[in-house]
């Protein structure tokens, strides 16, 4: 089975929830674990990953270069890219490659053949690892400025089902990016089950509701846990989204300074801190994640 | 005048400072803020405004006129997306999800007339009055559309025709190239972080893209009582930059958030980090 996690919004306790819940399930289910937020990867961090196994590089993006001894200066290049990304600097027009799209007009439009090329560059990593905890992880990191793509993610799952053939396991655990671009629909993107985290805050909810609109597209069922829910008593939205959507609220956990704390440690709270009060909310999930969608 | 704040990580307060710091530096600036995380847009929320004056954002999208198509496949050959496809005989269809509307696929055609302009609308703008004085121009990509770049670049040319004398913008996490995009043209770069091992990674990340990008930087650290300072103390030291500002973890500032009333107007104490960091930007912008 293919469970994901996504929040829309970052900072919402996505990754420590998702790290505790693997924790939690794998003793009794043989699962890998995947970081979809090639932007910003903390899975790893949070399962104190030190080396990985394997790595591989990804040369998927493209970028335009001009030749500016050939270039002739007309600038049709830099009035036609549609991303703005061409300037004239110094006297001559040159690409931002932290910017470039890789979309190929302005090789299109140059009157003058072969003065603009476009380049392959790597776009960061993909690596695996098998935890200390002994069930493998798949996690990417993309390079600066480069553009995020949800090949990217494609290319951790078509890793991740071959591990899941060779070692005979039964359920991948997708911890997807913030947001609702191509990473993140990539991310729910065959997944059997999506499980959404969100804070009592307007500005989580607002997230939230977009990224279930995504989900909704894949008609996939959807499950909500309330994260840091003591933080504001008086907050119903997202009481009343998930029962306007029909989606099962299948735990709130109380906001608890072990969580942070246990960051530091470089541990899931569930382990640094078993007895916490959000450890024991995680628990209760984890029973219900097992009762309700790995029965 | 550009300036920007970013932060790498997702949640470490970018949102919560962009907006208070506009509200301070109002005093000293004509000034606007430009919500440019299109994925998730929250200024507006944090600010307790409804967004105003939508604009979509539309794509070109090509239709192919059949009738005039020779299948000479130059469409599909060009086309970085792979969004175009062709049949055994040469007949193009378009992916519509794939395609990110560079027009490529117009330019090659030999035939005028083979390839017509479909729009799409991928997302919005939106230009709202806020009653700080100041005005909020946000990005916003439309769930199931996978292409930020495009809203990102939209916002900027709407927020540039407004012409304040200080644009503030606020970035979507991560570095990814709409980061950088809506970091260009910046003269300063205000960096939230928290003082945990994910904090640090990210910040890092966002020191290195900023280096790249030739932006002085200044670090904000938030949550500063929560973790351990020293690796956040390292990271600036190493890439010889300065923590301007800490602000402690705080109960005001998360009712604050939730109430969608902004820190730096109320009694608090906390109101100050914010009106001595606006101070110092006022001062380094000049």
């Amino acid at each position: 089975m293919q469970i994901a996690i996504a929040s829309g919004k970052g900072g919402v306790g996505k990754s420590s929830v998702a790290a505790s819940l693997v924790y939690l399930l794998k003793d009794t289910y043989k699962l890998i674990a995947i970081d979809a937020d090639a932007d910003a990867p903390n899975l790893d961090l949070l399962f104190n990953v030190e080396k990985w196994e394997e790595e591989k590089e990804l040369v998927g993006a493209k970028v335009a270069k001009i030749n500016t001894e050939t270039c002739i200066q007309c600038g049709i290049c830099a009035e036609r890219c549609p991303y703005d990304c061409i300037k004239f600097i110094d006297g001559n027009y040159v690409v931002n490659e932290l910017t470039c799209e890789g979309c190929g007009v302005c090789r299109l439009v140059c009157p003058v053949e072969g003065v603009i090329t476009l380049e392959e560059v790597r776009s960061g990593i993909i690596r695996k690892t098998t935890t200390k905890y002994n069930f493998p992880l798949i996690s990417a990191q993309l390079d600066v400025g480069r553009p995020n793509s949800g090949k990217l993610v494609t290319e951790e799952k078509e890793w991740a089902k071959k591990i899941m053939k060779e070692q005979n396991l039964e359920h991948m655990i997708v911890d997807s990016a913030a947001g609702i671009g191509c990473q993140v629909i990539a991310s729910l993107g065959g997944a059997d089950v999506v499980i959404l985290i969100a804070e009592p805050t307007p500005a989580s909810l607002s997230d939230v509701k977009r990224v279930y609109k995504v989900v909704q597209h894949f008609r996939e069922p959807a499950y909500l846990i309330i994260n840091k829910a003591d933080l504001n008593p008086g907050f119903r939205g997202l009481h009343e989204f998930a029962e306007e959507e029909d989606i099962p609220i299948i735990g709130e956990i109380p906001y608890d300074r072990a969580v942070p704390k246990s960051m530091t440690m470089l541990q899931p709270v569930i382990e640094a801190f078993p007895q916490s009060k959000a450890s024991k909310a995680l628990k209760e999930i984890a029973r219900i994640v097992e009762e309700e969608i790995l029965k | 005048m550009q300036i920007a704040v970013s932060g790498g990580k997702g949640g470490t307060g970018k949102s919560t400072v962009a907006i208070n710091l506009a509200i301070a530096l109002k005093e000293y600036f004509d000034l606007a803020l430009a919500d440019l995380d299109v994925e998730a847009p929250n200024d507006h929320i944090l600010l307790n405004v409804e967004l105003q004056n939508e604009e979509p954002v539309n794509m070109f999208m090509p239709r192919f006129d059949y009738s005039k198509c020779i299948k000479c496949r130059k469409c599909a050959e060009i086309c970085e997306e792979n969004a175009i496809i062709t049949m055994k005989d040469g007949t193009p269809f378009l992916i519509p999800t794939l395609c990110s509307g560079c027009r490529g696929c117009e330019i090659v055609c030999p035939v005028p007339g083979a390839i017509l302009e479909k729009q799409k609308t991928m997302g919005h703008t939106y230009l709202t009055n806020t009653v700080y004085g100041f005005p909020l121009i946000t990005g916003k990509l439309l769930e199931g559309e996978e292409r930020a770049m495009p809203i990102v670049v939209a916002a900027r040319k709407r927020v540039q025709k407004l012409d304040n004398e200080l644009l503030l913008v606020d970035t979507a996490a991560g570095t990814n190239n709409t980061v950088s995009k809506a970091l260009e043209n910046s003269k300063l770069l205000i960096a939230v972080t928290e003082p945990t091992p994910l904090g640090l990674h990210d910040l890092e990340l966002i020191l290195k893209l900023a280096e790249l990008m030739g932006i002085e930087t200044w670090i904000v650290l938030n949550r500063s009582s929560l973790g351990n300072r020293e690796g956040v103390q390292k990271v600036a030291k190493e890439y010889g930059v300065e923590i301007v500002a800490e602000i402690p973890y705080s109960e005001n500032i998360i009712r604050s958030y939730i109430e969608g009333k902004p820190i730096v107007l109320s009694e608090n104490k906390e109101a100050e980090v914010f009106k001595e960091l606006a101070k110092k930007v006022a001062e380094y912008v000049g």
